[in-house]
């Protein structure tokens, strides 16, 4: 079985791209527009991966970051940095934070997924060369 | 009827009146007792009258004073008294001895004006002109807590008239809410005098005789005569001084939220800017890579044109936010110990596909040994980075070449990078603008405008920020030499 994949973006086309490569990879995905959703979905459907936008309406990247971490059944859950905020010493506070991974906007369509994978289990991978 | 005459006579006296039994202890508390010490009868009678009104270096001379008297019948001494609020004053006192010898009577007098005239005066003939010598406000007090004497510019200070200040408290001249603790620093100093700054730290304030406040500094020494110590106080008006570091501090204040706010404006339009970008570059990507279905050559090529222009726009974003943190002094310099050789290996790495795809010869002439030297390493891998950048960019054959030495200029370490290629070269009137911004010479203009006209000027600037140089010659048709020369930080 692959991944499913909660992705936490209000730029809509940044979210649309997202999605649609990861479903393209065989990925099941998930989307929040905001960060309370983001943080409702993820109780609910318990995703295998996070990918979070920073500044987001409502509660930001960090917000609900923290709100995933202090929910001891989220506790696992990788949580990924996808942002525009790409100014120096940017990764460096969004690794102390406590996310997982750091990509800045803009994001490569042909190593995106590539670049995620390892985030995830061996056996969540989609298998190379499904993408259709 | 006599009787209550000369009763009344003695409770109107100015003087204390104190009955003492043979060991000190308070009997009777009589005349204006009260009135000079601050203690009613009721809190006087039965304590020890030693520890009741004398300061604690003037207990042992209050001892010696009442076994004189029952030696010899009488005595007399001028001293110090303490208040019950505190405050001291000068008493004459004149003892005698009654009831064959089981008890003292005292009759204690405030001189404390009087002396305070006195001393006023003597110290008035032996530093008057000194006083008035010095352009600071100088006033010297006793520990009574009275002016003795001030020279004019205090007077002028403090809004008094000549002579006005004399025989004044010095609380007078000090704002109510400082009077309070004022007493207790003045007590303590006279116990241990010393020259020394007043209330460092704090912002002081006098008060002129008009009511109004000023700020001051006041620095304090002690003047030592044969019988006692008085203190001289060196006043300076700092209104201007304060109003200044205010007006500075204000300045500060507004030029640090003025950056603040620069440096949000910076990181919200590297965020603006970047966010639409990923999709134009996403999507761009998707598309190329046909995920979405087949695409047919033309339009293969004109996506590829959308994508490198989109790349481009990047560039320019990233060197203009980088440019711009620069030009504010916002690139918080590193002193790290950077493996020069490395990090010219690692850089070149990473463009090493590229001239190996043009079929250039990529040569690197680098030290045996680790080259390690003091420097930001990031600003100087962004240099080098540009450097070989363009290098490959522009020779579309032969070779170019990296060289790198460490050496030592008279006890100072510094770095050469000389990055050669035999490219197409730079014109002589185009080398003299070629670090400017958006500047590109006829190569570049050649190559479509690929790069951002930024890099080199940037690079420019972080050698200069590093303290270094950057330079450049060239002979057209034979090929360009870039030299980065930078000291050890």
């Amino acid at each position: 079985m692959t991944a499913t994949i909660l992705i936490a973006e209000d730029h809509m086309p940044s979210l649309e791209l997202m999605r649609y490569l990861l479903k393209a990879n065989g990925y099941r995905t998930l989307v929040a527009e905001d960060g309370a959703t983001a943080i409702a979905m993820a109780r609910l459907e318990r995703p295998d991966l996070i990918v979070c936008d920073l500044q987001m309406p409502g509660l930001n990247g960090y917000e609900v970051l923290n709100a995933l971490r202090a929910d001891p059944t989220l506790k696992g859950v990788r949580m990924i940095a996808v942002t525009a905020f790409s100014m120096l010493g940017d990764r460096e506070r969004v690794l102390t934070a406590g996310f997982d991974g750091y990509f800045s906007k803009p994001i490569e369509a042909e190593t995106f997924v590539e670049q995620m994978e390892p985030f995830l289990p061996v056996e969540l991978r989609a298998p190379r060369g499904q993408s259709s | 009827m006599t009787d209550r005459l000369d009763r009344d006579w003695i409770v109107d006296t100015p003087d204390a009146h104190v009955l003492l039994s043979s060991d000190g202890t308070v009997l009777g508390w009589e005349g204006a007792a009260q009135q000079l010490f601050g203690y009613t009868a009721e809190e006087a009678l039965g304590t020890k009258y030693a520890e009741l009104v004398a300061p604690p270096d003037r207990q042992g001379e209050l001892e010696r004073f009442l076994s004189d008297t029952r030696e010899r019948g009488q005595a007399g001494l001028e001293t110090l008294r303490r208040r019950k609020d505190g405050n001291l004053i000068f008493v004459v006192l004149s003892g005698r001895r009654i009831d064959g010898g089981d008890r003292i009577v005292l009759s204690e007098k405030d001189v404390t004006e009087l002396k305070v005239r006195r001393d006023g005066r003597a110290l008035e003939q032996r530093f008057g002109e000194f006083l008035e010598s010095t352009p600071d406000g100088l006033v010297i007090s006793n520990s009574t807590g009275h002016v003795l004497v001030a020279n004019s510019q205090a007077e002028r200070l403090f809004g008094y008239g000549p002579g006005e200040l004399r025989a004044r408290l010095v609380d007078d001249l000090l704002p109510e809410r400082f009077r309070r603790s004022h007493l207790g620093h003045r007590n303590r100093y006279f116990e241990q005098p010393r020259t020394r700054a007043m209330g460092n730290g704090l912002e002081l304030y006098g008060l002129r005789k008009d009511g109004t406040e000023f700020p001051v500094e006041i620095s304090l020494s002690p003047l030592r005569s044969e019988d006692s110590v008085v203190v001289i106080s060196a006043i300076r008006d700092v209104s201007e001084r304060r109003n200044f570091e205010q007006a500075l501090q204000g300045k500060n204040l507004e030029l640090e939220n003025a950056n603040r706010a620069k440096d949000r404006f910076l990181a919200s339009m590297s965020h603006e800017l970047r966010t639409p970008l990923n999709a134009v570059i996403g999507f761009t990507g998707t598309l190329l890579m046909k995920l979405p279905g087949d695409i047919n050559d033309e339009q293969t090529h004109q996506l590829q044109l959308i994508r490198s222009s989109a790349r481009h726009l990047l560039a320019l974003i990233n060197d203009l936010l980088n440019l711009a943190k620069i030009e504010a002094g916002k690139m918080d310099l590193q002193h790290e110990v950077v493996d020069c050789s490395a990090l010219v290996d690692e850089v070149a790495a990473t463009l090493r596909p590229q001239a190996v795809t043009k079929g250039l010869s990529f040569e690197l002439a680098l030290p045996p040994e680790p080259e390690t030297f003091v420097t930001d390493r990031r600003a100087l891998s962004q240099i080098l980075i540009n450097l070989m950048n363009n290098a490959i960019k522009f020779t579309e054959r032969g070779y170019v070449r990296v060289g790198l030495s460490v050496e030592d200029f008279g006890g100072q370490r510094r770095l050469s990078v000389v990055v050669e290629d035999s490219g197409p070269g730079i014109r002589q009137d185009e080398l003299a603008t070629l670090f400017e911004p958006f500047v590109q010479g006829q190569a570049s203009r050649n190559k479509g405008g690929e790069g951002t006209g930024l890099g080199l000027h940037l690079s420019r600037k972080l050698a200069a920020m590093l303290d270094g140089t950057l330079t450049c010659t060239s002979e057209p048709g034979v090929g360009s030499s870039f030299t980065l020369v930078l000291p050890e930080m």
